[in-house]
């Protein structure tokens, strides 16, 4: 069993580096475009508030799988191919964003209205009013949901593996497929994704504390 | 009326014929105030009244939806064209900068030190260093008696302090005006008179202020003059002596006063 062990890890650490890669990438994207897309949603003139509303609105509707495949079978239908790689990034950066931008409603609707008058009192411009004033309160707010998705993110990445991406699943299942050793690997498999992703919480956790400081 | 002496002098503040309505409530109607420079007019009333919103929409929080008002002269909240067409986000925080506000609950940023709070306007806005901002809010932090607690985050201080910092945050700018809307009302009774005190001691510098408030005694010692609103609409104004005489001929304003004195004394 060392021995099988010895044999698979070479795969499974290219397909760990895969699975950090689409999670990263992943990651980055939807925080970006969730956090710009929440503040539309928030402070945005009415007709933009309807676009973000029913794009997160869909989009959590949908199963991710059914996303994944969507994207990958549905949108050569019009003429948008995408390498199975992108496809898997594309999709699932669609379902995270969606969460992001709930996130980042959710964390800035907390703040106090008179955050915002206080702010504009002093002068300060939208985008200082955001920076200096409503960001750094909503952070705090913001991280424990986030982060959660971002290890949603990590295991959700799984996914890709049906569209024969080699990932860190599909490298388990390649392995087994010579091997026939199903048991051992899966187990394996899931101590990788569970070391990930505790290290995650543990650097979150670290985080929330650093920003616990803010009292209401 | 008293205010014979400042006709040649124009008004710092002017609200000329302001409306407002939220939906079908007409919560100011035609509202005119001039307030000149050094005055410290105080507005009382029974809530509902319009005061809150009047002292909100000097400084553009709130919009209107007919009239003007303006500060030196330009009109706060829409360009100068005449054409009611709002002002650019830039020009109405630069605005909002030359207009201080002190609120009911403080508003104080919780994740800054008391110092911080009064240093993000001076250094966002003014454009000063981090030394400058520093020793200008130290200055006005001694004023306002809380120089040991510079450092202090709000959530660390007395709801006294809290209000003393929100004031000393809004004079730190070097407002022409200073709008402060019931910042006692939050506070406990035995708070209420060391924010009071720096009040005061900002309107015998010369400050223009314009304050909603309950607290009639203030208003009888420490204002120039006193306008009594009512349904939206200024019911009544002059010096404190004239508008608090208990013989008033102005019904409404004989029951405010009636019944205020029948509940705090």
């Amino acid at each position: 069993m060392i021995g099988q062990i010895a044999y698979a890890l070479p795969f499974l650490a290219q397909g760990l580096a895969l699975t950090l890669w689409v999670s990263l990438l992943v990651v980055v994207f939807s925080l970006v475009a969730g956090v710009i897309m929440g503040v539309g949603l928030v402070y945005g003139p009415a007709p933009l508030r309807w676009v973000v509303r029913i794009f997160s609105d869909t989009i959590r509707g949908i199963p991710i799988l059914v996303l994944i495949f969507f994207v990958y079978y549905g949108l050569p239908a019009v003429g948008l191919h995408l390498p199975s790689f992108w496809a898997a990034v594309l999709a699932l950066t669609l379902f995270k964003t969606a969460q992001v931008i709930e996130y980042l409603r959710g964390a800035v609707g907390s703040i106090p209205k008179g955050q915002s008058e206080a702010a504009m009192a002093i002068g300060l411009t939208f985008r200082q009013r955001l920076a200096y004033v409503i960001f750094p309160q909503a952070f705090r707010r913001f991280l424990p949901p986030w982060i959660n998705g971002v290890t949603d993110a990590v295991k959700g990445s799984a996914l890709v593996s049906l569209l024969g991406i080699t990932d860190l699943m599909q490298a388990i299942n390649q392995v087994i497929g010579r091997t026939y050793e199903a048991m051992p690997l899966y187990i394996l498999g899931a101590l990788i994704y569970f070391a990930v992703n505790y290290a995650l919480s543990l650097a979150s956790r670290r985080l929330e504390k650093r920003f616990s400081f803010i009292r209401e | 009326m008293s205010t014979s002496s400042k006709i040649d002098t124009p008004a710092l503040l002017d609200v000329a014929n302001v409306s407002k309505s939220f939906g079908s409530v007409e919560v100011l109607r035609s509202v005119s105030l001039q307030v000149a420079r050094g005055e410290v007019v105080t507005v009382i009333g029974p809530s509902g009244s319009g005061k809150t919103t009047l002292l909100r929409c000097v400084n553009f929080l709130e919009s209107y939806d007919s009239g003007s008002i303006r500060i030196d002269g330009k009109e706060v909240g829409f360009r100068d064209t005449g054409t009611r067409q709002r002002r650019s986000e830039r020009d109405l925080a630069a605005m909002r900068a030359e207009t201080g506000m002190v609120f009911q609950s403080f508003n104080l940023f919780p994740h800054l030190t008391a110092a911080g709070n009064i240093m993000l306007g001076l250094r966002k806005v003014r454009g000063k260093s981090s030394a400058e901002a520093r020793s200008i809010a130290e200055h006005w932090l001694g004023r306002v008696g809380l120089a040991h607690k510079a450092d202090s985050l709000p959530a660390e201080l007395s709801g006294g302090q809290q209000q003393r910092v929100g004031i000393a945050r809004a004079v730190a700018m070097g407002p022409k005006i200073l709008l402060l809307d019931e910042i006692t009302s939050a506070l406990d009774p035995e708070l209420v008179g060391e924010v009071l005190e720096v009040v005061r001691s900002l309107a015998e510098e010369g400050m223009t202020m314009v304050m909603v408030t309950h607290e009639m005694a203030f208003a009888r010692d420490a204002s120039s003059r006193i306008v009594f609103m009512a349904d939206g609409g200024v019911s009544a104004a002059g010096p404190p002596a004239e508008i608090l005489a208990a013989d008033t001929d102005n019904e409404r304003l004989r029951n405010f006063l009636a019944r205020f004195r029948a509940s705090h004394f």
